[in-house]
């Protein structure tokens, strides 16, 4: 009998559609009732945490009983299997979610559908369950809420049917998600609240409405918040970009790129419809550049910026706050590390200012190129400048001592107006005693003519000349050998 | 030089004052002491040497110790002068308070690592410091470059 067919062959898994399957190929051929109770109730019994085998069973399975069975035989039967499989799912989910509203079933996922459930399910369905092909409608209850059940059997639809007949086989039960998308869809649209489930597949229909995903939030939220660590870990790359746009619109349009989608998905996009509807709410505190989103493995110790999305709300912070963007992980961690990688950022535009040249230069890695030879081009000059300053003199600091003290502002500049170095060095060695008494006879001094070949030797001259003045008022007296010093120089052209 | 004992702003024409303050004292020192001994290229090449130290340490003097880069350079110089003849040992001070978003697996690696070895004293620093030491010490080195080309010049003026 077909019966065993089906139970050698999904090996890895026991779940209840490997016994649903086999129990709606045997209905096609047999008397449905002799089956399915037993079977029925043991698969309900199963935990659903098969899934994975459940797919890959189901796939086997689906193919299986296909070969095998001469019930089957056109080669589109396998499809024909598939939709009655998955039929027969969501009216099984249905008439499980009208039956019993509250579950106690042993499955992790929301598919609840006690034992118990199993009877009134096989009664009702079976002699539907064949005609359920394409146009298959379900009844309209809601669908229960078992988002992992839906999106897998959305998922197996999407096995081995043509798009054009996806469509169709997600009208049935809840999963009228519209569909000429890709199954992924129909599995993120399969978490929101099932009253809203049909108007949401509809306008997801249309074009990704986005509002519909806001309203989806509330209940679906709340489901998903618990589930919010693990949808951070699992949050993968493929999270789409919202491209710069800051709403959870952005993320439902990005949705739409997405290919087959996870169990995850749906939960990250509930996330992020919650989170926008939660940020609606929110004040703002301190609005951040957008950083992209990491997988929660990645949050601690990642620099890289992989994705940008709309802001997420924020967890409560102490001392700093913010918003998390939208898409991303709302865990302190990864909120920590965006504000790092932000006060980061602003330093390094602050070195943008300092190091010339760096105008045009974005992008972390270029700017740190140029930091690095601007302080190696600094640090060589002033080592080259040391040699010079080294080679050049062994005595003539004294008269640098001198410059230094005198401020002589009026001198300077006429100095200044002949040397090449940067003025304000000697404009601001001038000004650093603006107390000098000096101060009145430097600008007496300033009335001196300007024309020389050296203005150095000008302003020495005119120094020397003052230098006893400046000894006699008393000048601060480490200045005294100074003098002393200035006066055995020769080196100074003195122009009298 | 009590004006020049004033907490410096970090303006830099005071920065530069405080500089060439100091510097041109330790030059006028390093001229006393080596007087008549500047031809001869390994002694050139050892004022040179001393300049640069001297320049450097003057530098680190004026902005104190308030800046992790100061501060090493200044040790540096203290430990050099207690070691002079045996080796020098960088002395590497662990960083006390580790920041949690230091695990940062890029932090000894290419550029920033580059980076921490120009600085003075960066080795140990994360990220985020790394950078504001490094803004400071161009902006010393700006101020320090500037003021050694202009005694340069006014020496070169003969």
């Amino acid at each position: 009998m077909e019966k065993d067919g089906f139970f050698n062959t999904p090996q890895p898994w026991n779940s209840m559609f490997g016994m649903e399957l086999e129990s709606q190929v045997s209905e096609m051929n047999c008397s449905p009732e002799q089956l399915p109770n037993c079977f029925l109730s043991r698969n309900w019994d199963h935990s659903m945490d098969q899934s994975d085998p459940f797919e890959s069973a189901l796939s086997s399975i689906v193919s299986s009983p296909v070969n095998s069975h001469s019930g089957v035989p056109t080669p589109a039967g396998e499809n024909v299997v598939l939709k009655e499989l998955i039929g027969r799912l969501g009216s099984i989910c249905n008439s499980g979610e009208i039956s019993n509203s509250t579950n106690t079933s042993c499955y992790n996922t929301p598919l609840n559908s006690p034992p118990k459930l199993n009877l009134s399910i096989m009664d009702h369905p079976i002699p539907g369950s064949l005609p359920i092909p394409r146009n298959h409608q379900l009844p309209p209850a809601p669908f229960p809420a078992d988002p992992g059940f839906v999106e897998r059997a959305a998922r197996f639809s999407c096995f081995g049917m043509n798009e054009s007949e996806f469509p169709h086989m997600v009208e049935s039960g809840k999963l009228s998600r519209v569909s000429s998308k890709q199954c992924f869809k129909t599995a993120e649209l399969s978490n929101p609240i099932p009253a809203s489930d049909k108007k949401f597949s509809r306008e997801l229909d249309n074009s990704m409405e986005e509002s519909s995903l806001s309203e989806q939030i509330p209940i679906g939220e709340t489901g998903i918040k618990g589930q919010n660590s693990n949808s951070n870990g699992r949050k993968r790359k493929a999270i789409p970009k919202g491209k710069g746009k800051e709403t959870q619109f952005s993320t439902v349009s990005a949705i739409d790129n997405k290919t087959i989608g996870e169990p995850e998905k749906e939960e990250s996009d509930a996330k992020r419809s919650k989170s926008g509807e939660e940020e609606n709410g929110m004040e703002k505190e301190k609005e951040k550049e957008k950083v992209k989103e990491e997988g929660n493995q990645n949050q601690n110790q990642n620099q890289k910026q992989t994705k940008e999305a709309a802001k997420l709300p924020e967890p409560p912070k102490d001392y700093i706050h913010v918003r998390a963007r939208r898409g991303q992980a709302t865990d302190s961690h990864s909120l920590a590390e965006r504000v790092r990688r932000e006060k980061i950022s602003e330093r390094m535009k602050f070195l943008q200012d300092l190091v010339p040249g760096c105008n045009k230069v974005t992008g972390k890695a270029v700017m740190l190129d140029e930091i690095i030879n601007y302080v190696q081009s600094l640090q060589r000059q002033v080592e080259f400048l040391s040699m010079k300053l080294a080679t050049i003199n062994p005595r003539t600091d004294m008269n640098m001592e001198a410059l230094l003290l005198k401020d002589t502002r009026a001198s300077m500049l006429n100095t200044m107006n002949h040397l090449d170095a940067p003025a304000q060095p000697f404009y601001g060695l001038v000004h650093a005693r603006p107390e000098n008494p000096l101060t009145s006879m430097m600008h007496h001094g300033s009335n001196m003519k300007s024309s020389q070949t050296h203005g150095f030797g000008e302003a020495s001259a005119f120094w020397e000349n003052d230098l006893q003045s400046v000894v006699q008022m008393g000048f601060s007296q480490n200045q005294g050998p100074i003098f002393h010093g200035i006066m055995g120089t020769g080196q100074m052209k003195v122009e009298l | 030089m009590s004006p020049s004992q004033q907490p410096t702003s970090t303006n830099p024409s005071s920065l530069k004052n405080q500089f060439a303050h100091r510097f041109i004292r330790a030059l006028k020192t390093l001229n006393h002491t080596k007087t008549g001994a500047a031809h001869d290229h390994n002694q050139m090449y050892r004022r040179s040497i001393r300049v640069k130290i001297a320049s450097y340490t003057a530098m680190a003097s004026v902005v104190g110790s308030r800046r992790a880069w100061s501060r090493a350079v200044l040790w540096k110089i203290i430990k050099r002068s207690r070691n002079q003849g045996l080796l020098l040992r960088k002395r590497k001070r662990r960083n006390p308070n580790p920041k949690r978003e230091d695990f940062n697996p890029f932090r000894n690696s290419g550029q920033e690592l580059k980076l921490r070895k120009l600085v003075p004293g960066a080795e140990t620093m994360d990220s985020w410091c790394l950078m504001g030491e490094t803004a400071d010490y161009i902006k010393c080195l700006v101020a320090q470059v500037e003021v050694m080309k202009t005694l340069v010049d006014l020496y070169s003026i003969t």
